[in-house]
């Protein structure tokens, strides 16, 4: 008997022992992931971390096609119809956005994500040994911080009217200037005002084209940073900024119009026009390229030609039988409706910013200023046009280079900016209705006690 | 052979001495058959001699005098305690127990006659589960256990089912229970890509399972420490008895169909109310409707080619089942085995959903010696499922009841001239049956279970086993769209992903059982040790030269990789003790010590005690004057349990790999949480057991309270801090309520015989505390303070103003007074949210019965919730007055026309939203009965199979889920949307074009010979 407990006493010990020498097989790490501190902790992982940004940017919520689409619904009259059967798009084609809106929040959540990882970049910049490089990266991250506030506060601010009141309320977007890493902390924060977040945009920018190479590869240089830069004072009605920004990207970037409309389009690396534009390869997730979603029919990767090119859109042209323009348009095999031809190629880059904009930019800058800086606006407009085979015009007014936006930029998201900054109402809805603001994700005023919501909602 | 020989001259000596001083007594033990009873326990009462049955039931035994008495024992039978007097022959006919009270349950590490069980534990044998030909044996669950909820999430063959006991016990991914199989924790991860669940226990074909045990309540689970919170369920697999083989073959095979269709428009009311909803439309006009409807129908609309489909019967169409197992079993010479192989091919109510499984078992235990038992478990199995896409893909079957009924399914003979055959492209919506047609998506399982393991009995008293057990659970997913398939260019796209994970268990227990005098104890102890690795690959290939090269091979571009792992560990060491005193009293302690590896290094261990106490009246003097009660136990458990399944690598904050323009970059994945720790549910259990009338009727009554600590939940973060969610543990959660279980055998005779059981469980469940008190929204749930956790939360329709068609919300905004503004409004961003229902029932029960009638058998089993709301999310686009063109179901032809109209449907306005807002408008009570199972049998006589060689014959017809009774209008009370992603759960109580369950009609036969 004692025996066969002792026999025991040993088994148990054996048992135990075992037990305690799997200790550390408890310390398991994963294989998937890097630590938040591994992945400050050398040039190779921050340099990475920008990359991130660039991918997260060019997001479908974002610049992977929603932020543009919504642009152009919300703006639409009788340009386009929206013919698909997603509710959210549909509420922004009928100027009535929901507060439950998932395309406006997810466009808010693509928004702060793309920056919260911006601010990292550039808080952790100091660990480049090589000067240069720490610019470019700043650079580079400062411009897509800037990108990304700059729309955030043209679709969830109040807008921007030079003088007016509202840009001084506290009306614009949360302004976060530093990355957040402890996420147990008081995350709340208020909204900024609309003249803090465009004066944040305005220093970014001028900041990343003083740090920024003049070429850089298909990543931003100084050039699509101070091409934003136009888009913003055009957007403020600051012509004179606009005016040299454009002209300074025209005169010195190198990039050139492509030799023909469809040249500019559905390319799979940046052209010569492409001043700047979000990297889409046939390895991209799906939702990096929405434009083709909504735009273009199912042999062509898209729904079914959500959004259609209205009949209307053809009478803005003054010559739709030369200006290749106005049948820049195939017949969808779904609907039997014209759809765009900018959107057919599946894996195409997404475009951001193109020369033909500049020249747009400088011409309408122009006008208001009474100059004629870099050349005449009429130059710059039949610059766009005779590529098109549009005949060429003696002269331009304001509302003349307004409408050559719509010919040439249609369905690129310039629309409700366009409007809201002439102050043009959208049909019958006033250009500065509150219902052409989105509202602020109902995410965001659970979470965040010190957020306000914009009024219509 | 000198050992042998001096072993012999003992014995041959002691057995001399004995014959002296003691008489020898022989005899047969038999059934209540006549049949030899092998293993039956002899002793004389007490002293811990005795002597086992052989196996045809004999024993001999020397007992020191006349006044001896036998006490003979057998689990499921009455003991029986004969005086010897001057009998040499002993002859005992043992009957089976009258009550289930004899019968031993699981319990984790051993097990326990359930009459001195102190723990709240449901058992169910194979009987109970038997005879249902569903491929998923938690199915067979349903209603059978008080306070076991089991909800298939819709009617697909090889749908994620949930199984919650006693509520909500958390609020993450892993709210289910644990399942433990021969001691294996099973592999239960849902390793499914295409965002609908798998039911990872599909593998295992309900023929093999011997009986099935709940526990339910804290100290039983305890041992089971840091996984058991949300209970365990141990499945027992088949064993062989000593004795000749028995072999048995069983076939079923029936036709299923969906258990409820819905009304849909037909073609012309839908040209109708959209005509009139385009007419209505402030934005368009009429000819935009007639656009449409031509284009949907193929210009067939209002000419005679004009058809009407019903997409539904297209989506939903009938099923079939096919069933076989065949096992063989027995044993000799201290062997036993279980030998089955099992099929089922099971093709689904959802078009092209379809199910195969293949698995063999063998069971397997040798006697090496009198203290050494080794054996070993092996399971195979390979299920193939042909799959659909998720409840919220355009092209899942269930979507197309949105497809206008003008839309042909296929082009007609007519259009075969302009080339175009197949299925009609220019629906509403893409057709689901291009995928059908083009596309497959099959995910096959390959899964073995296997267990090595060695009993030793040290002494009469002490044992000790070591388990060694692998759970190798390997899966495939073929994903192919072929040119046609909708929403790619690309001509063709493959995914293939492989997952493999492999679990491996190492268990070592010591037991020690030992009776003195009154006293009898029983001690666990023991240590595991578990490791669990997972791997997953994929790649996808584009641009296929042709249709019929499916393989990775032929793609012109390989557009995607992943390669991910994962993995966890657990160390445990674990004890349990119990003490009855005189059969009456008893006393059990357990603790279970637990490591992880997926929480931090700080906070990696927990202790997890329980104790329990019962109390067996019906023992003491005071109550056995009391004919009536025959059988009456008062039992109390308190326990503490963990909950670790967050996910492996949670408290850590995280960077994972992207990629911008095939360049490598980096890209936050999860923010950490340094102070993440187990989540603790404390549970009390005070539970009474009785048997009245000589236990013809029994029963049990339990109240529990369970206080769910320091939850693991993903907390939404605010959205502009550029982070969605973080793990935490946050506040407090309580479940409470009672179950009643009552047995009865109404008639008792030898030619009927008629039993009826009824459980019944009530749950309150309560978020009690919340940190800050602050609400906590996800989509339509919400986690608030005092309420039910993730209630239903929306704004709440008011109906339709008759003046004018305008859908109405209530604004429930709060006056300055505290009152509640219930005015109304046609702006739903102006009316507040309110908590509309709960999620979970507050009742849940069931009700079987069985009579036996001669030869004939019958048995049911009847299912209900009460309590719970389910919220349509597919309403908004269903029964949305024609608000787009999605077909609606027929009730919105009651749309609002003219001013003074009394109706709850709005005007049909096409496209402006009018009342297609989240709300009330959608949320209905889930309330339903349902007939889960109805089997009538025939066993062939004896007269006719006399001489066939076979010894029964049992010829069985089956209907499952038969009849449904509810007032929910959608498909199914029971069916939520499957619709995650690797991150978010489904919303608790949302259905989105959820599939109803299919109700199966079979027949089969069992053979036994």
């Amino acid at each position: 008997m004692r025996g066969i407990m002792k026999k025991y006493i040993y088994i148990l010990s054996v048992c135990l022992l075992a037990v305690w020498s799997c200790d550390d097989k408890l310390d398991l790490e994963p294989e998937e992931f890097i630590s938040f501190d591994a992945a400050f902790a050398n040039e190779e992982s921050v340099e990475g971390i920008l990359l991130g940004v660039y991918d997260e940017a060019g997001q479908g919520p974002s610049y992977g096609g929603q932020l543009q689409v919504i642009s152009d619904l919300l703006g639409a009259t009788n340009q386009l119809t929206w013919q698909g059967t997603f509710i959210q798009p549909r509420e922004y084609f009928q100027k009535s956005m929901l507060v439950d809106n998932t395309w406006a929040e997810n466009a808010w959540r693509n928004g702060y994500e793309t920056i919260n990882q911006a601010n990292l970049v550039i808080d952790n910049v100091s660990i480049f040994q090589d000067a240069t490089r720490a610019q470019r990266v700043e650079g580079e991250a400062r411009f897509l911080r800037a990108l990304i506030y700059f729309d955030l506060v043209r679709h969830f601010g109040e807008t921007w009217v030079a003088g007016g009141a509202n840009n001084t309320a506290e009306r614009g977007v949360p302004l976060h200037l530093a990355g957040i890493v402890d996420y147990g902390a008081d995350l709340s924060i208020a909204r900024a005002t609309v003249a803090e977040v465009y004066a944040q945009v305005i220093t970014d920018l001028q900041t990343a084209m003083t740090l920024l190479p003049a070429t850089n590869g298909e990543f931003a240089d100084q050039y699509s940073a101070e091409a934003l830069l136009a888009r913003v004072y055009l957007q403020q009605g600051n012509f004179a900024g606009a005016r040299d920004a454009a002209n300074s990207v025209i005169t010195n970037s190198g990039h050139t119009l492509a030799p023909t409309y469809a040249d500019a389009f559905n390319n799979d690396s940046d052209g010569v026009e492409d001043v700047f534009m979000f990297q889409v390869t046939n390895q991209s997730l799906f939702d990096r390229q929405q434009l083709i979603t909504f735009y273009a029919d199912q042999p062509t990767g898209g729904r079914q030609g959500d959004i259609a090119v209205a009949p209307a859109y053809a009478t803005l042209f003054d010559d739709p039988v030369n200006d290749v323009r106005a049948s820049f348009t195939y017949v969808s095999v779904d609907n039997g409706l014209n759809l765009t031809r900018k959107y057919s190629n599946q894996f195409a880059n997404i475009q951001l910013i193109r020369l033909a904009e500049m020249h747009l930019i400088r011409a309408e800058a122009n006008l208001e200023a009474g100059t004629t800086t870099g050349a005449t606006p009429v130059a710059d407009v039949n610059a766009v046009r005779t590529r098109s085979g549009a005949p060429a015009l003696a002269a331009v007014t304001v509302a003349d280079v307004l409408n050559e936006r719509q010919l040439e930029l249609a369905f690129e998201g310039f629309l409700i900016h366009d409007l809201k900054r002439t102050q043009t109402d959208v049909g019958t809805t006033a250009w500065n209705s509150g219902t052409l603001i989105s509202p602020i994700p109902q995410d965001e005023m659970d979470t965040n006690p010190l957020m306000q919501q914009n009024d219509a909602y | 052979m000198k050992k042998t020989l001096l072993l012999s001259y003992v014995l041959t000596f002691m057995f001399a001495l004995s014959a002296i001083a003691q008489q020898t007594v022989t005899g047969r033990v038999t059934d209540d058959t006549g049949e030899g009873l092998p293993g039956v326990n002899v002793v004389i009462k007490g002293t811990t001699d005795g002597a086992t049955t052989d196996i045809d039931g004999n024993f001999r035994l020397s007992v020191p005098g006349a006044d001896a008495i036998l006490v003979f024992s057998f689990i499921g039978m009455d003991a029986q305690e004969i005086t010897v007097g001057s009998r040499t022959v002993i002859d005992v006919q043992m009957a089976s127990s009258a009550t289930e009270l004899a019968e031993l349950v699981v319990v984790g590490y051993g097990t326990q006659s359930k009459r001195f069980v102190t723990d709240n534990v449901a058992k169910l044998s194979s009987e109970d589960i038997e005879g249902v030909p569903i491929p998923s044996f938690q199915n067979a669950l349903s209603g059978k256990a008080a306070g076991v909820r089991v909800t298939q999430q819709n009617g697909k063959v090889e749908s994620g089912i949930t199984v919650a006991i006693r509520g909500q016990s958390s609020v993450t991914a892993a709210s289910g229970p644990l399942f433990v199989l021969d001691g294996i924790p099973l592999i239960n991860e849902n390793e499914s890509q295409n965002g609908a669940a798998v039911n990872p226990l599909l593998t295992i074909p309900t023929s093999d399972i011997e009986s099935i045990d709940i526990l339910k309540d804290a100290s039983s689970a305890a041992i089971y420490g840091a996984r058991g919170a949300n209970g365990v369920v141990i499945i027992t697999t088949k064993k062989g008895k000593e004795g000749k083989a028995t072999f048995s073959l069983n076939v079923s095979s029936g036709i299923s169909r969906k258990t409820n269709g819905r009304d849909w428009l037909n073609s012309e009311q839908y040209a109708e109310l959209f005509l009139e909803a385009g007419d209505n439309a402030s934005w368009t006009d009429r000819s935009f409707v007639e656009g449409r409807l031509d284009r949907y129908s193929n210009n067939t609309w209002g000419t005679p080619n004009q058809v009407d489909t019903d997409w539904e019967e297209i989506a939903l169409n009938d099923g079939h089942v096919r069933d076989v197992d065949f096992s063989v079993s027995g044993g000799n010479n201290g062997s036993t085995y279980f030998i089955g192989a099992a099929y089922n091919d099971t093709d689904g109510i959802v078009r092209s959903n379809e199910l195969e499984r293949f698995s063999g078992r063998a069971n397997i235990s040798q006697k090496i010696s009198d203290k050494l038992t080794i054996g070993m478990n092996f399971n195979y199995s390979r299920t193939t499922i042909d799959r659909v896409s998720n409840d919220n893909a355009f092209v899942t079957p269930l979507q197309a009841i949105a497809q206008s009924p003008l839309s042909p399914a296929f082009f007609g003979p007519d259009d075969l001239a302009n080339g175009e055959t197949g299925p009609f492209t220019r629906t509403v919506y893409a057709n689901f049956l291009l995928q059908d047609e083009f596309g497959f998506y099959e995910t096959t399982m390959n899964r073995t279970i296997g267990k090595l393991y060695a009993q030793y009995e040290i002494t009469d008293w002490l044992k000790f086993n070591t388990d060694f057990a692998y759970d190798i659970f390997g899966q495939t997913e073929l994903d192919w769209d072929g040119s046609r398939v909708p929403f790619q260019s690309t001509q063709g796209q493959k995914r293939t992903a492989n997952v493999n994970t492999t679990n491996y268990i190492w268990s070592n227990y010591a037991t020690v059982d030992k009776v003195f005098d009154e006293h009898t104890v029983n001690v666990v102890l023991g240590y595991e040790y578990q490791q669990s690795d997972r791997r997953f690959n994929s790649v996808t290939g584009q641009q296929f030269p042709s249709d019929a090269l499916t393989l990775i091979n032929s793609a012109a571009t390989i557009s995607a990789g992943l390669e991910q792992t994962s993995g966890y560990r657990f160390v445990g060491l674990f004890a349990r003790a119990s003490y009855t005193f005189q059969d009456k009293y008893i006393f059990k302690a357990s603790v279970r010590r637990d490591g992880s590896s997926r929480f931090g290094r700080s906070t990696q261990y927990g202790t997890f005690p329980a104790v329990s106490v019962g109390w067996i009246l019906s023992e003491e003097s005071f109550l056995s004057g009391v004919s009536a009660i025959s059988f009456l136990k008062f039992r109390a458990s308190y326990g503490e349990l963990g909950n670790s399944e967050i996910g492996n690598f949670a408290a850590l904050g995280l960077f994972r790999g992207e990629s911008y323009n095939q360049r490598p970059g980096l890209a936050p994945f999860q923010p950490p949480n340094q102070v993440l720790s187990w989540e603790t549910s404390k549970q009390t259990d005070i539970g009474i057991e009785f048997g009245l009338f000589d236990g013809r009727v029994s029963g049990e009554i339990d109240y529990y309270v369970k206080n769910s600590e320091d939850l693991l939940f993903n907390v939404p973060l605010v959205p502009s801090s550029g982070q969605n969610t973080i793990a935490s543990n946050i506040g407090e959660m309580q479940n409470k309520g009672f179950e009643v279980l009552l047995n009865g055998d109404i008639v008792r005779t030898g030619d009927l015989n008629v039993n009826l059981g009824l459980n019944v469980a009530r749950n309150e469940n309560e978020a009690v505390s919340i940190p800050d008190g602050s609400d906590i929204v996800t989509g339509r749930n919400i986690i608030r303070q005092g309420e039910v956790l993730n209630s239903l939360y929306m704004i709440e329709y008011a109906g339709v103003d008759p003046a004018n068609g305008d859908a109405l919300y209530y604004l429930n905004t709060e006056n300055a007074d505290g009152s509640i503004d219930r005015g109304t409004t046609n702006d739903p961003n102006a009316a507040t949210r309110i908590i509309a229902g709960s999620p979970v029932p507050v009742w849940i029960g069931g009700l079987t019965g069985s009579v036996r009638y001669k030869n004939f058998d019958f048995s049911f089993t009847f299912q209900g919730e009460w309590g719970a709301s389910i919220y349509n999310a597919g309403g908004r686009f269903q029964s949305a007055n024609a608000d787009w063109f999605d077909n609606q179901s027929a009730d919105q032809m009651n749309r609002w026309q003219n001013p003074g109209d009394i109706t709850d449907v709005p005007q049909a306005r096409l496209g402006e939203g009018n009342g297609s807002s989240h709300s009330t408008r959608w949320l209905e009570e889930a309330d339903f009965v349902r007939l889960r199972n109805v089997t009538l049998a025939y066993n062939l006589p004896n007269s006719l199979i006399d001489g066939t060689g076979l010894s029964s014959v049992r010829v069985y017809a089956t209907a499952i889920n038969a009849l449904t009774f509810t007032n929910y209008s959608g498909y199914d009370p029971e069916a939520r949307s499957d619709a995650a992603t690797r991150t978010t759960l489904p919303g608790a109580g949302i259905d989105f074009y959820s599939a109803p369950a299919a109700k199966t009609f079979t027949l089969g036969v069992n053979l036994k010979f």
